[in-house]
């Protein structure tokens, strides 16, 4: 089990290789390396760590943002918390961590388009617990596999999540209940996973998981491929600084081989 | 304050320790290990030893407590309210012990202390207890 197959992401492999210290820049999310191992993740699909330490934590969200206020700056937030007294060490590492895998988790998803990396560029949270890239390859993994061997439909990973009536003598879990009763029938799991304060990707394995015990409703499977769009429509993805030298010398040298 | 390897570094020097891990049962992620894996691997001791605690922390026969008062009991230790409803898991085994501290945290999480003790040189009795001292350490410093 040292070794992934095959890599969520080659150039997090080359970057970890080189322990390259920058941000790892995806469609769904970032990875921050320092000497090549991972010591932040962040994703839109995930809630980040003030959501999961002020949600219903003992947290007030005050105290967070003085920590960024007075910490940010020197990319040490995790530590003033610690330092200030707002959090143990353990307890910092616990959340932060969860948090760098579930971030991980959808940054490293299959249908990320181009990734980039920029070298020397580091997050404001800072250091807390560094984690290998393999580490994080293999977890990745290994999450995607738990999913599917749970319920191996992912259309409830982004439908809203609409409870069903318990059969009789069903049972259901004490976070599973906390779920569903958030579940207003609009709230798609990363709303419920953000309102709850809970990971992402723990709000989807729960929402598999519910939905293999029949305990939400589970969206048709959707409708066959539309009819596939000429290459010629494709929309050119968007690019937020062009390198027009580059293209200048690449027309250059194309005209030059005419 | 302890983080989490000094934690683990902790469990390990009980009499008979052979393997400790800090393990997240919803997902199944160990969050740090130490020692030895009954298995040789302790991403998968993680995953299995999270189906069991998931089980235990989940099911309502073990949720339900004897006082409805909420009071808190007086013997012994009580935890403060709030505590984690299961307290920990003992699995016997042939060879050796299996205990499962589960840890509360400020914040909503789902994590679990594991300590695997030889049979032989292991105190069942004295992990317990150190165990559920190791486990407020984590979040309470």
């Amino acid at each position: 089990m040292s070794a992934v197959a095959t890599p969520v992401s080659p150039m997090l492999v080359r970057l970890a290789a080189e322990k390259a210290t920058g941000a790892l820049l995806r469609d769904h999310g970032t990875l921050y390396l320092v000497d090549g191992r991972v010591v932040h993740a962040e994703s839109p699909a995930a809630p980040g760590v003030d959501v999961l330490l002020t949600t219903g934590g003992r947290l007030p969200r005050e105290n967070w943002d003085e920590a960024v206020d007075r910490a940010g700056a020197h990319r040490a937030v995790g530590r003033f918390l610690v330092d200030s007294g707002r959090l143990q060490d353990g307890e910092l590492e616990i959340c932060h961590l969860g948090a760098v895998f579930d971030a991980a988790f959808f940054a490293l998803s299959p249908t990320s388009g181009p990734t980039r990396f920029r070298y020397g560029v580091g997050h404001w949270f800072g250091t807390v617990r560094p984690v290998s890239a393999e580490a994080v390859e293999r977890e990745t993994v290994r999450r995607r596999e738990l999913l599917d061997a749970v319920w191996p439909y992912p259309a409830v990973d982004t439908a809203p999540v609409v409870p069903r009536p318990a059969a009789p003598g069903q049972t259901v879990g004490a976070r599973q209940r906390a779920l569903l009763a958030a579940a207003d029938g609009e709230r798609t799991p990363a709303e419920l996973a953000r309102l709850l304060g809970r990971p992402a990707f723990h709000t989807l394995l729960d929402v598999r998981r519910l939905a293999a015990a029949g305990l939400v409703e589970t969206p048709l499977t959707p409708e066959p491929e539309p009819d596939p769009v000429p290459p010629a429509l494709l929309p050119v993805p968007p690019v937020p600084d062009p390198d027009i030298a580059l293209l200048r010398r690449l027309r250059d040298a194309l005209e030059a081989h005419l | 304050m302890p983080g989490i390897d000094e934690c683990l570094t902790e469990a390990m020097t009980l009499p008979g320790a052979r393997g400790a891990s800090l393990v997240d049962w919803t997902s199944g992620l160990a969050l740090g290990t130490a020692g030895e894996s009954p298995v040789g691997d302790h991403e998968t001791t993680a995953a299995e030893t999270a189906e069991l605690a998931r089980s235990a922390a989940e099911f309502d026969t073990f949720l339900a407590t004897d006082d409805d008062s909420g009071g808190g009991g007086d013997d012994g230790r009580p935890e403060k309210a709030g505590g984690p409803p299961v307290e920990d898991l003992i699995v016997t085994t042939r060879a050796g012990y299996h205990v499962l501290r589960f840890v509360e945290t400020s914040f909503d999480s789902s994590v679990f202390l594991h300590l695997w003790l030889d049979r032989d040189t292991g105190n069942l009795a004295l992990a317990r207890m150190r165990l559920r001292d190791i486990a407020e350490k984590l979040v309470l410093g």
